[in-house]
């Protein structure tokens, strides 16, 4: 079991991981960022990014209700993460990693993220 | 100290590097660690204790029995540790939940000193030096940071939906959606079961084990999708009447033009002081004259 700072840089640690922040969806606050030169706007638009897919695939899934276990974008530049981990007291919290599309390895990354994330929320 | 404001007051402390509980009146207390906020409760907001045991997520037994150890150890054990040390919780979770009940707590500690008019006096506040919480101290918020997330935090609200009626009035959803479909978050679906329209949304908060402002804001968000019964129109151009709250002859509720599909008459968005739209209004001018 590990804590939110454990968390991030084990993240870090995902063969390719540019930057990763760790968001309350809720809120949009960045509550903590490794590599992030603008934490702040970076959580702000990622959980943005996050509520706008959710919303927007709940309307077009036949039985209207969804659950992301992983958001993935690829741009020319990046591979983005967003996983959310749910929690029982608040709105998930969003992990957000940026990958170097030369040195990563997609699928590694999302199984490393997976395995951190219930290492750190276990509900 | 009487007459200093709560943010000189927290501003002096974190200068001081103090280590203690800062009571702000009747209204809730925050613990500091060598400057740093490390916890903050509102008597309006629930704690840790709350959200944990009313989510569901541990039994209020637990938390009893690791506050006895604690209050009964001459040493201060940390009741935080105890948890996870039990497998309670994870290092995650409680650091989380920390997090989220102390910024849900100064959200509404701090209000009076956000308010920049300053044209409310803070309460008196109180520090006793030394005084720790009995769960320890897990996650550390700088003092202006703490004051800059919650003002960040007023702006999503205010975002959200621009008035402050609801957040003290009975949640009443309306008894017709105005539309044929809608989209809502897992908060927003609770604030909805819970609501018995006698509920206010902190009322709401406890009963659902989630922070105060989460649900605030998932209040506000309904009642900009036209969900909630309002009693006045925020942007309308004074209604000759309106359908009293609980007025059965009337299942709909006022709406905001423009909320919803259909609305016939074009929707102008309110004019305001925000300092974001004046930012935005600088770098737009800022940028057209850069093409010049």
């Amino acid at each position: 079991m590990i804590g939110i700072e454990d968390c991030l840089s084990e993240a870090m640690t995902i063969p390719g991981a540019l930057d990763a922040i760790l968001v309350d969806h809720t809120s949009g606050m960045a509550v903590a960022a490794e590599g992030v030169p603008y934490p702040e706007g970076s959580a702000a638009g990622l959980s943005e990014a996050f509520r706008a897919t959710l919303d927007g695939l709940a309307l077009s899934t036949p039985d209207g209700t969804i659950r992301i276990e992983d958001v993935i974008v690829t741009t020319d530049r990046a591979y983005h993460l967003i996983k959310p981990m749910e929690t029982m007291f608040d709105g998930p919290l969003l992990i957000c990693l940026r990958l170097d599309p030369e040195r990563a390895n997609l699928a590694l990354a999302l199984r490393r993220l997976q395995a951190i994330s219930h290492r750190l929320i276990a509900s | 100290m009487a007459t200093s404001t709560l943010d000189s007051v927290l501003a002096g402390l974190a200068q001081d590097k103090a280590t203690g509980s800062l009571r702000v009146g009747r209204n809730g207390t925050i613990f500091l660690t060598r400057g740093r906020v490390s916890y903050a409760e509102c008597t309006g907001t629930p704690n840790v204790e709350e959200l944990l045991t009313a989510s569901g997520r541990i039994s209020a037994n637990a938390v009893r029995k690791a506050r006895q150890v604690v209050s009964a150890d001459p040493d201060p054990v940390n009741g935080g540790d105890l948890l996870v040390g039990k497998g309670v919780l994870t290092r995650g979770e409680l650091e989380f939940c920390v997090l989220g009940a102390t910024l849900d707590a100064s959200f509404f500690l701090l209000d009076t000193a956000l308010d920049t008019t300053g044209a409310r006096p803070g309460p008196r506040s109180r520090f006793r030096d030394g005084e720790r919480h009995w769960l320890g101290t897990h996650w550390f918020f700088d003092v202006p940071g703490l004051f800059r997330e919650c003002r960040r935090r007023k702006a999503r609200l205010d975002r959200a939906w621009p008035s402050t009626e609801l957040d003290t009035q009975p949640v009443i959803p309306v008894r017709r959606i105005p539309g044929r479909h809608v989209v809502l978050t897992a908060v927003q679906w609770e604030v909805l079961l819970g609501a018995d329209t006698t509920a206010t949304p902190a009322e709401l908060a406890r009963r659902l084990g989630r922070p105060a402002y989460s649900t605030l804001l998932a209040v506000r968000e309904l009642g900009a999708a036209g969900l909630l019964a309002t009693r006045v129109e925020p942007a309308a151009p004074s209604p000759p009447t309106l359908p009293r709250r609980g007025d059965r002859s009337g299942p709909r509720a006022e709406l905001r033009p423009g909320s919803g599909q259909d609305a016939a008459e074009p929707y102008l968005p309110q004019v305001s002081a925000d300092p974001t739209d004046v930012n935005l209004l600088i770098r737009l001018r800022d940028a057209l004259e850069a093409l010049q």
